[in-house]
């Protein structure tokens, strides 16, 4: 007994219910510019956070990009993994174990022709036929003066 | 996975009624631009990633959790400034009232058809809407999402996280109810 009613009442009740919603689907097109201008903007907001997400969401496919990022700056910046950290801090001090020896080098290089100098002066004053005592002598000092100055 | 082209799409075509909701449920426009933004910021950070056919459903589920957030967080504010909001209660209303009052102005200024036939409509449009508002919360909700957003019984029921049998009942009275009233006022739709 109920049955056929309770039917027919609700698709009176749904006939109804869509008249009421195309009702409200027309008195809600015309939004005030403003709050349609707010509307418009909370979507753009929406999207642009997408757009931030996006990447982290998708790992198998976003996960080339980054690794390729990353390897650019681990070459650049020595931001590698734990593993590589002493060969970075190895690779990092090598110009400056240059620069050590170098300064050694050129500090052994000159002692060496500061010697050789001395030695030269010392070989020619003992292969002289001038004794060396001779240049402690005042008198001979004083003709060595006067000699240069006459000259 | 939805594109950014079809988010947009999807979020235009449902950002009017989502605010109209809003608006039904809440009663205050600020307030419901601010849940529909919320609403949208929350379904393209956490899901903008799944197909362009779930977002509808999901959308709906984030717009009635982000107004019960609102309801939550209004209820907690009026417990704690219960006298001050008691105070300013008649003042808000005036300023409703004026509100839609300016509304209707410029909406009949826009349109070609007579202004006698606009006028109607307007009314009959405020008049659906004033009754909306009166209906219990989860009866608007159910009428809503089933005949507005064209949801069927088991999405809505998903939604709204109860049983179908209770969609279909919340829809009935809400009929029922919507349909006496707007009889009463001698509206004919």
């Amino acid at each position: 007994m109920n049955t056929t009613p309770t039917l027919s009442q609700e698709a009176a009740a749904e006939r109804f219910a869509r008249r009421v919603s195309a009702r409200l689907t027309d008195g809600s097109q015309d939004l005030p510019y403003d709050i349609s201008e707010r509307l418009r903007a909370s979507r753009m907001q929406a999207l642009a956070r997408r757009k931030v997400l996006a990447p982290v969401r998708a790992p198998a496919r976003a996960a080339a990009p980054v690794v390729l990022a990353g390897g650019a700056s681990a070459a650049l910046g020595g931001g590698g993994s734990e593993g590589n950290s002493w060969w970075n801090a190895l690779v990092s001090a090598v110009p400056l174990i240059a620069l050590v020896v170098g300064l050694f080098f050129i500090s052994t290089v000159q002692d060496e022709f500061g010697a050789n100098e001395i030695a030269e002066v010392d070989a020619a004053l003992l292969t002289d036929e001038l004794p060396p005592e001779a240049y402690s002598d005042p008198g001979f000092v004083q003709f060595l003066k006067t000699a240069a100055q006459n000259h | 996975m939805a594109t950014e082209q079809e988010l947009s799409d999807f979020l235009k075509s449902v950002e009017k009624r989502a605010f109209k909701r809003s608006v039904y449920h809440v009663r205050n426009e600020e307030a419901a631009l601010d849940i529909v933004q919320d609403s949208m910021l929350k379904l393209a950070e956490h899901y903008g990633d799944k197909p362009a056919a779930e977002l509808p459903m999901l959308f709906q589920r984030i717009l009635s959790n982000c107004t019960l957030d609102w309801f939550r967080r209004q209820k907690t504010r009026n417990a704690l400034f219960s006298s001050m909001s008691d105070f300013e209660g008649p003042g808000e209303d005036g300023m409703d009232f004026d509100l839609l009052e300016a509304y209707s102005g410029p909406d009949d200024g826009d349109k070609a058809e007579s202004a006698e036939d606009l006028t109607r409509r307007a009314q009959t449009f405020h008049q659906i809407e004033a009754e909306i508002e009166e209906l219990p919360a989860r009866q608007r909700e159910a009428f809503l999402m089933r005949y507005w957003e064209e949801m069927d019984v088991s999405e809505t029921a998903a939604a709204m996280g109860c049983s179908e049998g209770s969609v279909k009942t919340h829809c009935f009275r809400a009929i029922q109810t919507l349909s006496k009233a707007l009889k009463a006022k001698g509206i004919e739709l």
